[in-house]
Formats: structure tokens, sequence, C-alpha cells
């Protein structure tokens, strides 16, 4: 089974490196290691555990930029995201088990970008 | 802490031998529990952690409320969930005063749901200071009756448990029953009924139901979004069951008034067929009410909260009607305005000319009062519950976790608090209680929000007679 490097980039510079299966997802890669990233429904509808495409690479023989849909395929619908934010690099971590390597924007700030009060 | 029987026992203080064929838990009528319920002395307050920083599962905060002890307005237990992740929302009991003709029935479990989980958890708390987790229903196992995102409990007068859903993750939502060993009994209603759902409340003696309608998860979870409102995403509908045979008779489409109607509440009595329900969005509040000539319910806007210009904002801001209740007596109707930052008090007296009586501008986006006890209050008055005897009025600051982070996002750094109001019955007033705080700010993981409060004995928003 092929794995892929995501290095997960959270807003304060802290970072860590995961290898993550094709068939298993980010989020669940990132709790066999240990690390916290914030989730809800795990079904791809909350949006809670949001993160943000930064980078993604092919393999060496293929060296080049891919788009958030080249770099993952999704266990489930991604309920929780409207096409704006796919077209804008954001991931639903639970449902997304990742094609390429990739560096990703993690932490519940991600989610929160996601959506602005409407009235400010 | 006093020793008062209520913490250390499922039953409540009062003498049940007082009532006629009143053997099981609760009170025999809406005017008993003001009369023996005695004072509250713990809160039960859903707290949590779902998409924050901290890395914890959420909780059930035991909050002590008793002016006589040393821990008072301290979080004095922490029931931790096995998971992180759910969003613990609104939680009930399984025994209630519709049950108060069961004997060997105790209101002594808390069905406590996760609401992005789909998980649902049951407490003991026949130790009402240190209830402990005792069982959990996986979300697979909810999944399997195409059910998904649980939100109001209440339980059925003979034992039952009826939780409303909010999903599949798409349309519809319905009800899921377990029976009183918790077990899931299946779907309570058959499929199709409604298209949206969300808070419910019945009137056993008047063989009725009465249900609202947020939307569905994949909608309101990740966050409030007008272009959903424009695309009729959003509910605006109540529904009218028939309790026995769990089907819906009547549905009124309240109108554009009538956006996101969410918390409603049946007057205590059970004879009466009046009730309210709060319009979040439109923030007004509807008095629906059975019209026996023409046998079919009727609803009618009672009260307009007008939006309000922000000098900084770029169009008027609603208050959003988050929260409401019904004082014991049915005499009081509470509700809160979470942008606006205020809590209010209208006597229903003729509930179909409601009379404003007070209100408290605290917090939120306008509220005059925005520290107590030099505590920053961040955002607005949220969830309520009131004392038995209508003297105190409790609220808690979080609504939902990710509009929480649109409308408030200091309050993930800072916590929720939870505030009290002082209420003068006779003369409909409410005063600020500037002693009172419970901050969620100080939890030992780190800040936390806090959502509903139940009292564990009964209260304005759990109980059913029959």
């Amino acid at each position: 089974m092929d794995r892929h490097e995501i290095r997960l980039e959270w807003p304060t510079g802290r970072t860590r490196t995961l290898a993550v299966r094709e068939d298993e997802t980010v989020l669940e890669a990132a709790g066999r290691d240990g690390i916290g990233l914030p989730y809800g429904c795990r079904t791809g509808a909350c949006g809670t555990c949001a993160g943000r495409l930064l980078e993604a690479t092919g393999h060496e023989s293929d060296d080049r930029t891919l788009d958030v849909d080249d770099a993952f395929a999704y266990r489930r619908c991604q309920r929780a995201l409207k096409d704006r934010h796919r077209a804008d690099g954001y991931v639903l971590l639970c449902v997304a088990e990742p094609r390429a390597d990739c560096r990703l924007a993690v932490g519940p700030s991600v989610h929160t970008e996601l959506v602005e009060n409407p009235w400010k | 802490m006093s020793d008062s029987p209520t913490q250390g026992s499922a039953q409540p203080e009062h003498d049940h031998e007082h009532h006629h064929n009143h053997e099981g838990p609760g009170y025999a009528t809406p005017q008993a529990a003001i009369e023996e319920g005695g004072r509250e002395k713990l809160a039960y307050v859903m707290s949590l952690y779902v998409g924050t920083d901290v890395d914890a599962p959420d909780f059930v905060a035991v909050v002590d409320l008793d002016p006589e002890s040393d821990t008072y307005c301290e979080i004095v237990d922490r029931i931790e969930m096995p998971n992180r992740g759910d969003e613990l929302h609104h939680f009930g009991w399984n025994a209630c005063s519709s049950s108060c003709h069961m004997e060997g029935l105790e209101r002594q479990h808390l069905i406590v749901p996760g609401q992005r989980s789909s998980r649902l958890h049951v407490i003991d708390a026949a130790d009402r200071r240190n209830p402990e987790l005792v069982e959990v229903i996986e979300p697979e196992e909810v999944f399997e009756y195409d059910l998904s995102a649980p939100h109001t409990v209440h339980c059925v007068p003979d034992g039952q448990i009826l939780i409303s859903m909010l999903g599949d993750a798409d349309l519809p939502g319905g009800f899921l029953e377990l029976n009183e060993d918790f077990e899931i009994e299946g779907r309570w209603e058959p499929p199709g009924e409604i298209e949206m759902n969300y808070d419910y409340w019945y009137q056993p003696r008047q063989n009725v139901m009465v249900s609202t309608e947020w939307a569905a998860p994949k909608t309101y979870y990740p966050a409030f979004d007008l272009e959903d409102v424009e695309e009729g995403k959003y509910g605006q509908k109540i529904h009218f069951w028939d309790w026995e045979d769990g089907t819906v008779e009547q549905t009124i489409d309240l109108g554009e008034e009538g956006q996101i109607p969410l918390e409603v509440r049946f007057l205590h009595t059970p004879e009466s067929t009046h009730g309210f329900v709060g319009t979040a969005l439109s923030s007004n509040m509807f008095h629906f009410w059975r019209d026996e000539e023409a046998g079919e319910y009727r609803a009618e806007k009672a009260i307009d909260f007008e939006a309000r210009e922000h000098p900084d904002w770029d169009m008027p801001v609603p208050g959003l009607t988050t929260d409401i209740l019904i004082s014991l007596d049915d005499r009081y109707l509470f509700g809160s305005n979470w942008l606006h930052g205020e809590v209010w008090m209208y006597d229903i007296s003729d509930p179909s000319n409601p009379r404003r009586a007070d209100s408290l501008s605290v917090g939120g986006t306008f509220g005059d009062v925005r520290e107590v006890q030099g505590r920053e209050i961040v955002a607005g008055p949220q969830m309520l519950q009131l004392s038995l005897d209508g003297e105190r009025l409790y609220w808690t600051t979080s609504l939902f976790s990710s509009w929480d982070d649109q409308f408030y996002p200091e309050e993930a750094e800072r916590g929720s608090v939870m505030l009290k109001a002082d209420v003068d019955p006779r003369t409909g007033t409410l005063e600020l209680d500037e002693d009172f705080l419970v901050d969620w700010g100080e939890c030992p993981a780190g800040p936390a929000r806090a959502h509903e409060i139940r009292w564990p004995d009964g209260d304005c928003t759990s109980d059913v007679w029959q």
C-alpha cells in the first residue's frame, strides 16, 4: 500500500510529518501517531476537521503541483464544504485519503476561515 | 456544601405520600414542584471542547449553586466523555414528572447526546454530586436507523426516551426511541413525516406533540451562511403530531417572520394547548394554540424583536432569539437574544397578548454590562434555566461551537460564563446578580464552552405533566 508524506502545519509554527497510507484518512493517521487534530462527525458533514492544502506534489517522476482533488480521494462526500471552499483548497481530513505528498494547514482556525459573520 | 437530601439520592426532597397516586419520579403538578422542589443547589451543564485547540473530550460539569457552600459558583465535578469531538449540546432525564405515577421509576439517568458525533451517553446521577458515565451508544448503532445529530431528549411517560434527530446528514430528520434499559428501540415515527427537525415538546393529556425545524446537519454544522437561508435550507415550519400515533396532523408555515424556529414550549399545565416558539433568525416569538371550533392549531406572531443598527456592522443585526422557557406557574416567558446581548421576560398571563415585563442587557454585541467581577463577558446570553420557584434565572453564553467562532470568536480563547439574575415575579423585574459568576475559562484542560443547564430534580425545560 502506497504511503504519502503529509506535513501538518499549525498557525503557531508547529509542524509534524506523517506517513499516511492510501487506505486511511489523514485524521486516522494523526490519531494513530497521537496527534490531536480537531474533529466532530467523522462523516464529512460538520467541517470541524477542515484543513487547507498548501502544496501537493506527485511522485518524483511526476514532480508537478497538484490541486486538492488530485491530492486526495474522499471516503465519503465532503458535505460540509461548499464549491467555493473546495476551489480554495479546503479539505475535510476525516474523509480524505492521500494520493500525493502534501503540506496542510491544520488546527481549529482553518475551520473558522470557512464562513464569516454575515452582518459584519 | 450542605447535606441536603437531594445531593446524595435520586429521590427529590418532597414527600410523595402527600399526593394521590403519586409513587414515581417528579412532582404531581407544576405547583407541587414550585412548593416542594426546594432551592436548586447543583446544576448539570453541558461543557465542550469540540473544535478548539484544547485536546480533551467534552464533559458534563457539576456546578455548586448553594450560596452556603464553600465551593459556591465552582465546578465541583466533571464527567468526561470517552471520546473527543462530541459537541455535547442538549440532554435530558430518563424519567420526569410525566411518569410520576410509575412506581419504581426514578429520575436517575441523564441521556447526553453528542450533536456532532451522534454518540449517546448515559450518566447515572443517583449520587447527585458525583454522577458517573455508565453506558455509551456508538454512532454506528444510531446510523443504522438512518438518523444522526441527536438533539432534544424527553422521557416518555412509561419509561422510554425519545430523542429528536436532525438528520441523516442530508434531510430528513426524525425521532429515535430508547427503551428503559437504554437500548435503541427504533425509529419512533414512520419516516418521511417531516423534512427538518429540531426541538419538540409534548402535552400528553391533549395527545399532541409539537416539533420545530433548524436545518440539515450539513447546513448548520459548519456555520451560519446567509446563502443557505436564501436557498431555503433553513426551516420555518412547526409540526403538530398525534402523540399516540406518531404522525403529523398539521403543519404551520410561519413564513419569513418565522425563520429558524428553535425552542418550543407548551405551557406546563397539562390541560393547556397554548405554547410559544422562538424563531431565531427572524427574532420573533409566535404564540400557538388549538382553535377548538376549527379543530386545528393556529400560530400568530406575538412578540417582535427589531434588528438593531451597529455602527461597525454592514447590516442591521437581528437579536437571534435562541432560547426561551416558561416559568412553572405559566405566568412568565423568558428568552435570550444572543446577538443583542439581552435576556427578557414577558408576562403571558394572557398568552395571546404577551406584555413586556423587563429585560437585562448584558454582554453580546450591544449589551451594557460587559464585565462581572472583572471577568469580561465576550458572548451573549444563550441557554436559560429558571429556578422552580421562578426567582432565579441562570444562563450560559455558548450557542454552537462553529456559530460561536463566527459571532464571538473570543469565546474559544476565554471560555463561557454562567450568569444569574434575580427575578421578582410579583413586580415582573430582573436584576443581574453581580456576585454570581461561574467561569469555564478556568477549567483545568483549558477554556471550555458551556451550554444547556439542568437541575438534578426537574426544571422548567424538561418536566412534562400528564
